[in-house]
Order: C-alpha cells, then structure tokens, then sequence
C-alpha cells in the first residue's frame, strides 16, 4: 500500500467516531425515552462515514430510526472506506483495472449465491425446529457424492438430472427418517435439555455419514463431469465477440467478465429454486403452515396444523437444500468425504449474519459473504496473504453485524430459540 | 541355611530368566510407526499410497525373516496433513503403541511437528517425504529422511520453469504451511536468478474456491504458473485455472506433487494435458528389481497404472528401519541411530545412506546443516503429461538432461 498512513489514519478515525456513534447515539435515544433497538447500528454507522457532523444532528434531531436510516448511513461508511482505500493505494488492481473489479464482483456475487442457497436450509431448519443441524455439511457431501456416482460411475448415459434428482430424493427421505428417529424425543419431553440434545445428536448424524462415506467410498477426491458444454457463442460476430464469448467450460461477457461453466450452472439452478421455495412458502398452504410453525408453534396447532409434521418437513427440506448445493457443485469442487466442513461452517456464519430464521436473509447473508470475500481476495495488497484470509472475511463481517444488530441483517427478535417456544 | 539361600537362589534366577522371556515375547512383533495423511485436509490419494506401501514393506520383511527373530508390525497412524494432529499421533505412536522407530510421514508440517517429539523420546524416524529444510536441518539425533530437501526440489522447479521460451513473469500459488511457504521463496529467489519475475499466491491447505485469486493471477498475465499445493486443492486449482483460460493448455503450467496420481489427476483434473509434475525417484527404465518387483504387487493390489514416487520412499523408510535393526542387533534408538549412520540400504529407490551426522558433521565438507541424516542421491525430474490419460510413469521426462526420455511442449 503506498499510502497506508492515510488509510490507517481515516481507519482509526472512522472506528473512533463509529464507537462514539454507538455508545452515546444509545444514551441520547435513552435519555428522551425513544426507542434504542438499532440506535448502535444508526449511531456507529453515521459516525464511522460523516464523523461528529452526522452525528450531532442525530443527537440534536432525534428521529425515528427507520430501514432507510440504517441503510444509508452503512452504505455511506462502505464508501467512505473504498474512498480511503483508493486513495491510499492507486495502484491497486482493484483500483486501475475495471475489468478485474467487475471479474471480481461476479465471482462473488455467484459464489455468494450459492453459500446462501446453502445457508437457506440451515435455516429453515432452525425456524421450525429451533435445532442448528450440525450435519448440514455432511447433507452436502452427501448430494455430491449420490450425484457424481450418478453421473459418472453407473449411469453416465443418463444425463445429470437424474443425478441430481437422486440426491435430492435420497437426502430428503433422509433427514425425513432422522427427524422422525432421533428428534422427535425433543418433542415429547422425553429428554430433559432438548436443544443441546438437538446439537449432539446432529453431530452424531455428521460423523457416522462422514465416516460412513469414507469406509464405503474412500477419501481420494472424485469429481463428476461437467454436467453440460457451452454451446460456442460468439456475439455480436465471431471477428469480434466483445459482448459474448464461450468455450466449454467458460463464459467471457464484455472481453472482462470470466464465469465458469459449472459455477453458472450452479448459481442459475440456485436462483430458479430459490424462487421455487418462495412460492412454496409463501403461497401453498404447506407452505403457510411451514411459516406459521416458525412464529408461533401453538397458534399454529390451534389452527390445525400438526407442528410435529411440519418438523419432519422442515428437516427433509433442509437438508435436501443442503444436497442440492453439493450435486451442483461437485462438477466444480473435487469432492472428498470431509467436503462438507468448510461450507457448513460457512453457512452457520451466513445464518447468524443474515437474522437466525430469515430466508431472504440467509440469501443476503451469503450474497454479502461472497462479495466480501471477493473483494478481499482481489483487493488486499499482498498477493501471499489475500487468500489466506478468505475464512476470515466472513467472521470479521459476522461479528460486526452481531455487535451493531445482534439479530443479524433480517431477523426477528426472537426466531424460534427453544425448540419453538418463547 | 546354604539350602535355603541356593533354594531361594535359583528361584530368583528362574523369576528373572522368565521375566527376561516375557520381555522378548512382549517385544514381538517389533512395532514400527507409519506416518501417513489418511483424511482431508491432507493429500489422501498420497497418504493411501504410502500406506499401502509401508504394509508390503511389513509383508516382505516377514517373508524374509523378520527382524531378530520377530516379525515386525507397521502401525499405521493418520496424521490428517495436521500439525497440530501430527504431534498427538507421534505420542501416540510412542506412548501407547509402543513402536520402537517411526517411518513415513507426507506433509513437511507434520514432519517439523512430529521430529521433536520421537527425538525427545529417542526413537529413530526416518521421513519419507516431507521435504521442509529444517527436519534435518535442526540436527537431531535420532532424525533422518530419504525425501529430497526443500531447496533441491525447489531447483527442479525454478529451473526447468526457467528453460521455457521467452518467460518473463511467473505465477507460483503455494499453501501456507512448513512446505508450501519455503517451497515457494527458494523458487522465487531461483526464478530471480534468471531473471524472471515471480509473484506467490498463499491459499489455506483445504481452499477449494480459487475463483478470486484465479482472476489476480491472470491479472498478472504469467508465462508459467506453478502449484506448490498438496491434496486436492491441488486439483481444484489445476481445473479451475483450466476454466479460466490458464489451465495447462493455455499456457506452461506446473501441477503440484497430486498430479502423480495419474487416475485421480484425470478425472479431477479433466482439462489437465500437457501440465508438467515434479517426481521424485530414478525413472522407471532405472527401476531395480526390487522397485519393479513392488511395483507389480502394487498395481494388482490398487489396480492403478504405477506406483507413485512417495510410496516408493514410504516402503524404504520401513525398510531401511527393519535393516538398520538388524545389524543394530537391536531395537535400542541409539543403537539403530549408529546403525543407519553406518548403513547401506538396497532400497527401491537405490542405494541409501546417511554420509553426514554424529560422526560426520556437513559443515566438514562445506555443507549446510540441513545435510544432517539425509539420503544425498534423490532424484529429481520433472515430467510432462502429453496425452489425456497418460499415465505419470508413462510421461516423458523432460527435466533433467540426464534423465530426458522426451521434449517438453510448451503451450502458447
């Protein structure tokens, strides 16, 4: 960095009104008995990008503090912040070359999409359950192995949805199974601490399907074939394809923008289930039940839902999710029995970040996630250390959400918690 | 009284004598620890291979007698490619296992976390393949190693990299551990030496999405790129680069040590031709009989078109042990220490021997530290995969001339 004085100094500048902002916006909104939920998150946020100017007229006018208010004062320290960095380091790739930031962007916005598919099981799970399934990781292995043995080992004839439906009807049946074996005393009484009996025993799930899967399959990597080739496009003309761009395993958009063909894949099939899960949540009456279970389990079971139905399929469809987001990656990812472990820690980050129990949040999370990671890897000045960082990316934006919205960008204030009840 | 003290005499003599046998009966079979990374993070396809190699090692030394009058047992440890899990095991191995010498071992981190523990216990290992300067280069006294050093690997590297055409700029992605981070400077000093720029890339050991640093990579528009990662990190970099347009196809590309395993590189690796991979070992027109003999009994049992380079150095150090014991006459650590310093080991690899240590230091002769207990004579190639599905052993050796069954392609 050239001129790291400057970005320390604006850093440093930046954190000490942030922290002013947080501690004293608090006590003022306190002092005039307002409501002080997301002061913290307003108060750092306007100091950290305007400094004691914002900050004063917030203390002097007090408003109500509205999604607006939030999201302009974050947006305007995210700025302020690549302001500085610019500044602080023209030379930068992230700085002088266009292409490698919109490269970078895409990267990240597709592989966020995909940790917050991920994540959306995970979550599902805990907003009807209240259980955080610590097999979600292994779920994922699992859907990439079924598929790759799909595609590649017994039926290559057959074409990669048949793969993928595998995996997701193996896994769905699955977790159906497991729910109805092994959690169902959480309901019953029959276990005095449920929720820690809910962690061990999806732990035990995690390692008897990783262990499994190393006995049975071995642990030398596999990975499936590409599901399918781009067809070569060349627009607007072959002479000069500056729009357009594909070979088989790649896609070049505007001669800047690098996709690669399984991570599109992945993402589109992503995106088109994502919407297909919206729906079903948000307009099919198993659906509806799903969500009313997530608010109010009693409520729900007055109104002729049978909550402990609905357990069973919110824990087939999270780890059918989980599944997916492995058949689709295993044609990207070299796939091993001990795959799982990273994403799934990713996605308990993504979760948390997003608002435990908020699918849109989880979506967001992961989005978020991705395009920090991104931006980190390709910005950080020292080529050595960049991608070393990369699990640290996620934690360090974790931990600032939980520290300004303890609730995560979406949540509810109090989701799920004990198995449902508050 | 005489009568009672003979009486009482001769029991002594018979307690002692029994428990003398009971002692050698509990000493057999002869326990020989096998350090090998069996689950992810560490290079599981390498771990297998060794593993299966230290087992012939044990089969063949039984067949053949044994070990002063035992039959030797190889107790096979995962270590997990983990320092951190390298450490316990070599307690482990030690404390409760009871082996009385240690042999293969992959990951130079394990090796470097492991060295002082069976050091400090007094109990002879040799390192297969862990290559990290320091393991010998600490001096220890019951630390010895048949894998090639850290700086003469690196050579291999940067020079065959610097024989490519016009190349001004290189690439080198490496994994942050005890191997991939001083891999990586002693080949970016050689690349200097010529001239040629280089800009290293650290990812964690388990990474498995390259996409960011595959963009800064092409940012920097290499000649060559070299991959110093072990595992399958290896191979997920290898395909995705080859996605991005700077796979081996595109452009001079040398693959980590992974490569070798010719059936996993192929289908993890699909867009994988014409990448060069470093081997270890005398090529296989230089095989003896008994690496030939190995090699036969290997691919009937894993059914994979050759043994791999590490398997080869993880049977040796099983085998150099057991032979080191026997003209120890002994299973005492200082024994077989003196043993193996003096030794001449018929391996697979060739001719092993340890010219530098107790009796010999390498500053004698002009060397650095890091000579201490190493085998001198690895060699080293490197080779080209020329055509999909080829198998390793089948590739060209392209590097160095003495070896050079074949010309490298160089893409572009």
């Amino acid at each position: 960095m050239e001129f790291s004085g400057i970005f320390w100094g604006v850093i440093g500048w930046m954190i000490f009104w942030g922290v002013t902002g947080s501690i004293v916006s608090r006590r003022v909104y306190l002092h005039k008995d307002l409501d002080t939920s997301n002061t913290g998150l307003v108060g750092s946020m306007l100091g950290a990008a305007t400094g004691p100017v914002g900050l004063a007229f917030l203390w002097m006018k007090t408003p109500e503090i509205t999604t607006r208010m939030m999201l302009f004062p974050s947006l305007a320290t995210v700025a302020v912040f690549m302001l500085t960095f610019s500044i602080s380091d023209p030379g930068n790739l992230c700085v002088t070359n266009g292409s490698f930031v919109a490269s970078q962007i895409s990267n990240g916005l597709i592989i966020g999409i995909i940790y917050g598919f991920m994540a959306l099981g995970l979550t599902l799970i805990f907003s009807i359950l209240g259980v955080v399934s610590f097999a979600h990781g292994e779920f994922y292995m699992i859907g990439g192995m079924i598929t790759y043995f799909f595609t590649t080992v017994w039926f290559p004839e057959l074409g990669p949805i048949v793969g993928i439906l595998a995996a997701c009807i193996s896994t769905f049946i699955l977790g159906a199974v497991f729910e109805r074996v092994f959690l169902t005393p959480m309901y019953t009484g029959k276990v005095d601490r449920p929720v820690e009996y809910g962690i061990l025993i999806t732990f035990g799930l995690a390692f008897t399907l990783q262990y499994f899967i190393q006995a049975t399959v071995g642990a030398n990597p596999v990975k499936a074939k590409r599901f399918f080739d781009f067809p070569k496009v060349r627009l607007p003309s072959a002479e000069d394809p500056w729009l357009i761009k594909t070979s088989r395993g790649n896609m070049e958009l505007f001669d800047t923008i690098s996709i690669s063909n399984p991570r599109f894949t992945a993402a589109v099939m992503c995106i088109l289930v994502f919407l297909a899960l919206m729906y079903f949540l948000r307009r099919t009456w198993t659906g509806k039940a799903l969500r009313a279970v997530s608010l109010d389990r009693d409520a729900a079971a007055i109104a002729g839902i049978n909550p402990n139905k609905m357990n069973m399929l919110a824990f087939a469809l999270g780890s059918m999710i989980a599944a997916l987001a492995g058949a689709m990656l295993v044609q990207a990812f070299s796939w091993l029995p001990q795959v799982g472990a990273i994403p799934a820690m990713r996605s308990f980050v993504i979760v948390v970040l997003g608002g435990l129990g908020s699918i849109p949040g989880a979506f967001l999370g992961g989005v978020i996630v991705g395009l920090v990671e991104a931006a980190g890897t390709g910005c950080i000045p020292n080529a050595q250390k960049a991608a070393s960082y990369i699990p640290a990316y996620g934690m360090i934006v974790l931990t600032l959400t939980l520290l300004l919205r303890p609730t995560g960008l979406l949540g509810r204030k109090y989701a799920s918690g004990t198995h449902g009840k508050v | 009284m005489k009568k009672i003290v003979s009486v009482v005499g001769i029991a002594a003599a018979i307690t002692l004598s029994l428990s003398a046998t009971s002692a050698n009966a509990a000493s057999c079979p002869i326990k020989i620890g096998g350090l090998a990374p069996l689950s992810a993070p560490g290079a599981v396809g390498g771990g297998e291979a060794m593993r299966d190699a230290m087992m012939f090692a044990e089969r063949d030394i039984n067949a053949a007698g044994g070990v002063l009058g035992c039959k030797i047992k190889v107790v096979i440890a995962d270590t997990e490619g983990l320092p951190e899990k390298a450490a316990g095991i070599m307690e482990k191995l030690i404390t409760q296992d009871g082996v009385v010498a240690v042999g293969g071992a992959y990951h130079s981190s394990v090796g470097v976390a492991s060295k002082d523990i069976s050091n400090a216990r007094k109990i002879p290992t040799v390192f297969a393949e862990t290559w990290n300067d320091t393991i010998t280069g600490d001096k220890q006294k019951y630390i010895f190693r048949i894998a090639p050093l850290s700086s003469w690997a690196s050579g291999t590297i940067w020079k065959s990299a610097l024989l490519t055409p016009g190349l001004k700029k290189v690439a080198i992605i490496t994994e942050n551990t005890d191997y991939g981070i001083p891999a990586a400077e002693e080949t970016a000093k050689g690349l200097a030496s010529g001239n040629v720029d280089s800009t290293t890339f650290g990812v964690d050991i388990g990474t498995q999405d390259f996409s960011g640093i595959i963009e800064r990579v092409k940012a920097t528009n290499p000649g060559y790129i070299i991959v110093l990662n072990t595992g399958e990190a290896g191979y997920n970099f290898a395909q995705q680069a080859a996605d991005a347009g700077i796979g081996p196809q595109d452009l001079p590309f040398q693959a980590g040590q992974v490569a070798l395993e010719s059936k996993a590189w192929w289908e993890n690796v699909p867009d994988g031709n014409m990448a060069f991979v470093q081997r270890i070992g005398t090529p296989v027109s230089l095989w003896n009989a008994k690496a030939i003999k190995l090699n036969e009994d290997y691919k009937a049992k894993t059914g994979k078109g050759a043994i791999e380079s590490y398997a080869l150095e993880a049977y040796d150090s099983i085998g150099i042990l057991a032979q080191a014991m026997i003209e120890a006459k002994s299973t005492d650590g200082d024994k077989i220490v003196t043993a193996l310093e003096n030794i001449s080991y018929d391996g697979t690899l060739g001719r092993i021997y340890f010219p530098y240590g107790t009796k010999k230091d390498p500053s004698a002769d002009g060397k650095g530290d890091e000579w201490w207990h190493q085998w001198p004579d690895v060699a080293l190639t490197m080779i080209q995969y020329q055509k999909e599905g080829q198998d390793s052993t089948d590739s060209p050796i392209v590097w160095p001339d003495a070896y050079k069954s074949g010309e490298a392609i160089y893409v572009k």
